[in-house]
């Protein structure tokens, strides 16, 4: 009996370490999952997109094809939570900047005053070089669609938010994986939120190769 | 013997209390650093730093130097250039109509304490004069 226990006590040790180990944890699909035509499970996809990049360059998805990628939402002028989202931001791209998998894509969502001019001085003093991390802006509501439909944060102008600086947004930075399948959604105004961002990306490059 | 070990003994319970004037000034870097925190550290960043060449640093910055004008930037904000440390930034910063001038002269003692060699207060009444011949008003 004794000898028993001892062995159900010594599985459930080695089973709680098995089902802690990191590589064994896998990201999950977040969104709407839907049923297709034979039967398998239709994950939420970000749509196809088209914007402009602080170079005047068109970025669109195939940009990002073959890539991971993460998203966020921001505005140059925004006096609130985006110079902590670039400042976390900046901790990804120093990570990954050297890694081809790996992308970043920040939309300002006050294309009225971010200009491609006014992205790339923005860029430019944030230290960004080479096409790993880019800055788009493009026809507001398109933004604003994409943000809300697909990327699931919030994103509107909302001139009652003085302090914000009248725009309303999420400071949420999302995970995309090759096929451009939500797969996670961290704060990026919380250093330790982006520390576990930059532990999934490792994950998901390991899981898509 | 008894009474001067008594007179000894006081004297270190004093000493240790501090006087009230330390006391205020513990008071003003506390609420000093929780207005930074609040109001300053998403751009020039809990350790003064800055950031990148967006956001000029506090920390070594030769900004400093003219209490007055920081005083009235941070009550009505600025925008175009301002040179620090040699290096031109051009990022607006927003005022912060809502802050009392204790609030400003707390966040100002906890500035200069941290990073510009002060160890004294900032007192309300100069807060309110320097308030009063600022340049940019709106």
């Amino acid at each position: 009996m004794i000898k028993n226990i001892q062995f159900i006590f010594v599985f459930l040790i080695a089973l709680a370490a098995f089902s802690c180990s990191d590589s064994q944890r896998k990201l999950p699909y977040l969104g709407n999952k839907q049923v297709g035509e034979n039967g398998d499970t239709v994950f939420h996809t970000i749509r196809d997109f088209k914007f402009v990049n602080q170079d005047n360059d068109t970025i669109t998805n195939e940009a990002y094809k073959d890539k991971i990628y993460i998203s966020d939402f921001f505005f140059t002028s925004c006096p609130t939570i985006c110079p902590v989202m670039k400042t976390q931001m900046l901790r990804v791209y120093e990570k990954f900047k050297d890694n081809p998998q790996v992308g970043i894509l920040s939309h300002t969502i006050d294309p009225r005053h971010d200009s491609v001019q006014v992205l790339k001085a923005y860029r430019d003093r944030l230290g960004i070089k080479g096409n790993m991390w880019q800055f788009v802006t493009g026809e507001q509501d398109d933004i604003y669609e994409i943000a809300q439909k697909f990327y699931m944060v919030s994103a509107m102008e909302d001139s009652a938010a003085k302090e914000e600086g009248g725009f309303v947004h999420s400071g949420a930075f999302i995970l995309t994986d090759k096929q451009r399948h939500v797969r996670g959604m961290y704060d990026g105004t919380k250093e330790e939120e982006v520390t576990k961002l930059i532990k999934d990306i490792q994950l998901l490059l390991s899981e898509q190769p | 013997m008894k009474k001067s070990l008594c007179v000894i003994f006081s004297g270190v319970l004093l000493a240790s209390c501090g006087s009230s004037e330390e006391i205020k000034y513990e008071q003003y870097l506390v609420n000093g650093e929780q207005h930074y925190l609040k109001h300053c550290s998403n751009c020039h960043q809990a350790d003064g730093s800055g950031l990148k060449d967006l956001y000029p640093p506090l920390a070594g910055s030769d900004f400093l130097n003219n209490k007055e004008l920081v005083i009235c930037l941070i009550r009505n904000g600025m925008s175009g250039e301002i040179k620090v440390n040699g290096k031109v930034y051009n990022q607006p910063m927003p005022g912060n109509k809502q802050l009392y001038e204790l609030d400003i002269a707390e966040l100002t003692t906890y500035i200069y304490t941290k990073w510009g060699n002060s160890k004294e207060i900032t007192e309300v009444s100069s807060v309110k004069k320097t308030l009063g011949e600022c340049k940019t008003k709106e």
